[in-house]
């Protein structure tokens, strides 16, 4: 296997540029796994779980990290296989049953990698052409990525180590990756050491001769050739993409799957109301109905827009990424839970008119009830609020995921214990 | 206190790369990352029903198999075409001509699955999904590398072939 090895030789390839690459995408891996985590409890949060509702703009900052974090592993991802990839070749290929079964986990880390960052790129394309359920395998491969992660920093914690810093010399038993092929059989060529003279016989012969005949890269030049290219194309993938919640990045937002100020009353949806299946006919005749215990209060729209109205500027923050902000004006949702005579501590239950989606029924602690930013919000932008943004009622609280900002409000249930 | 510097110290790679600390360390990642992969393969059978579970392991093994047997003797083949091509040329040269490239495939990569998904995925029924015109971005983005490739090549081998007179072989 020399002759693939060394057919593969560049001098990016060795064990200190796969420590810089991997610090990077490690971090980039932590970044989306610690966010990830932050994002899946708000959505399904453990008994007791409560959340800080500022900066109000936190779960923009958050989950907008995610997502940059996730597509900037696109180019750092494969930089570093790119630079480990003559390992794949390595002779023997198994050497002992701890070799296979290391062997199997990096196997394991790069498909699940692979896998995951894909999916996730596309979730935020709203397109789903694989054959099981998004957000139970992304969550489920985040716990496989980062045991991976801690299990192969584990294994090459030594060669991390050394290569950790940079030094002139390495030390002695650098036996990692191409570079490490002996001098005596990088001397000649291949076809030499193979059949004795430089010529070429059969297509193999051929193609080898053809490899050797190639002049090798320059070393420094390559390296620092390597690095800039990650570099830059990690800025471009970000860069082109973030301003679809990051807002000084908008005018260069060219890739991004959404775009500041596209939408009805200039915002965007994650779910249209056809979608929902919600239709004048369903919104007829609606009240919005506030229980606590035995009491239970409804309210026409005319009456929620004659109590006391607040005006809030807060961002719709969708999990896939995207953020707007938006000017809110409605009802303090605690003024309501004040009505029916809930308590301080109460949680409650909020439906939507939609009769299917997972997010039609949610639940909210008492840190966003009791928020005075926490609106049932009547009116987007100085107008009515539009069908496709929850009319005639939904949700705004700071800091939480679109998802929980409940569109087409029907009843507002507090969660007695 | 003391026993807290002590293991600080011992953790350092540096210090304990032969060393007992080394050791300490490997086997506690190794095994904080096995009981994260058991834990994430229970999440898995737990919340995706098994009859799913045979598509999660084909992507997985489609996916190592895309990247080792197409993308990387792609990337190989090109940069050894690109070598040859440019043997004349300068290293920094067929750097940044390779760095162009590099760059221009990893949008592209991104930005391909984005144009497929207008027709195909939630976008058609949901105008604010996906409202760019995707494509001619894309097409703006290589003209725009092929000029700054170009004019860095240019200027590159510019430099090289007046450094070439001052110092005749």
């Amino acid at each position: 296997m020399y002759e693939a090895q060394r057919s593969l030789a560049s001098p990016a390839r060795n064990p200190r540029m796969a420590t810089v690459i991997g610090r990077l995408l490690g971090a980039a891996f932590l970044v989306c796994f610690g966010t990830g985590l932050y994002s899946h409890f708000l959505q399904q949060p453990l008994p007791g779980m409560r959340f800080p509702t500022r900066p109000e703009f936190l779960y923009q900052f958050t989950e907008g990290t995610h997502i940059i974090a996730g597509i900037a592993c696109f180019p750092l991802l494969l930089a570093k296989l790119y630079v480990v990839f003559p390992d794949l070749f390595a002779y023997p290929p198994v050497r002992s049953f701890v070799h296979l079964l290391e062997r199997a986990s990096i196997a394991l880390f790069v498909g699940a990698s692979l896998v995951q960052i894909t999916i996730g790129l596309l979730n935020t394309y709203q397109w789903y052409p694989w054959p099981f359920p998004f957000r139970q395998v992304h969550f489920a491969l985040a716990w496989v990525l980062i045991g991976s992660l801690a299990l192969h920093i584990g294994i090459k914690l030594p060669i991390i180590a050394r290569f950790w810093r940079k030094r002139t010399d390495y030390g002695p038993g650098t036996d990692h990756l191409t570079d490490a092929v002996p001098a005596e059989r990088v001397a000649g060529t291949e076809a030499e050491r193979l059949w004795g003279s430089s010529r070429s016989t059969g297509l193999t012969g051929r193609l080898i001769a053809y490899l050797d005949a190639t002049p090798p890269a320059a070393e420094k030049v390559s390296r620092r050739g390597f690095l800039a290219t990650v570099g830059v194309a990690v800025a471009a993938v970000v860069g082109l993409t973030a301003g679809q919640t990051f807002a000084p990045l908008d005018a260069v937002n060219a890739f991004g799957p959404r775009k500041k100020g596209v939408g009805q009353q200039g915002v965007p949806v994650n779910r249209t109301s056809k979608q929902a299946n919600v239709t004048e006919a369903v919104i007829a005749g609606w009240v919005l109905t506030v229980t606590h215990g035995g009491v239970e209060r409804s309210f026409t729209r005319p009456e929620l827009e004659r109590m006391p109205q607040t005006e809030v500027t807060l961002p719709i923050a969708c999990v896939e990424g995207w953020s707007q902000m938006a000017a809110w004006r409605g009802v303090r949702l605690r003024d309501l839970a004040d009505l029916v005579g809930a308590g301080a501590d109460t949680s409650f239950k909020l439906v939507s008119l939609e009769e299917r989606g997972s997010f039609r029924q949610t639940q909210m602690g008492p840190e966003y009830v009791r928020d005075p930013l926490t609106l049932v919000a009547l009116e987007l932008n100085g107008e009515t609020l539009d069908l496709e943004h929850g009319y005639p009622a939904r949700m705004i609280a700071p800091g939480r995921p679109g998802v929980l900002q409940t569109k087409w409000l029907s009843r507002i249930e507090a969660i007695t214990a | 206190m003391n026993q807290v510097s002590t293991a600080s110290v011992a953790l350092t790679p540096e210090r304990a790369a032969p060393g007992r600390g080394m050791r300490v360390a490997r086997a506690t990642l190794v095994l904080l990352g096995a009981a994260g992969l058991a834990w994430g393969a229970w999440v898995m059978v737990d919340t995706v029903r098994i009859a799913r579970l045979p598509g999660v392991a084909l992507w997985v093994g489609a996916a190592i198999l895309v990247h080792d047997a197409v993308i990387a003797p792609l990337v190989f083949f090109g940069g050894v075409l690109l070598r040859r091509a440019g043997r004349r040329l300068a290293g920094t040269v067929v750097a940044v001509l390779q760095g162009a490239i590099v760059l221009g495939s990893i949008m592209t990569l991104i930005v391909v699955p984005e144009i497929v998904a207008q027709t195909q995925g939630r976008a058609p029924e949901n105008p604010t999904v996906l409202p760019l015109d995707y494509g001619t971005n894309l097409a703006v983005f290589w003209v725009v590398i092929a000029v700054l490739g170009t004019a860095a090549s240019a200027a590159l081998y510019a430099r090289a072939s007046r450094a070439g007179r001052r110092r005749p072989l």
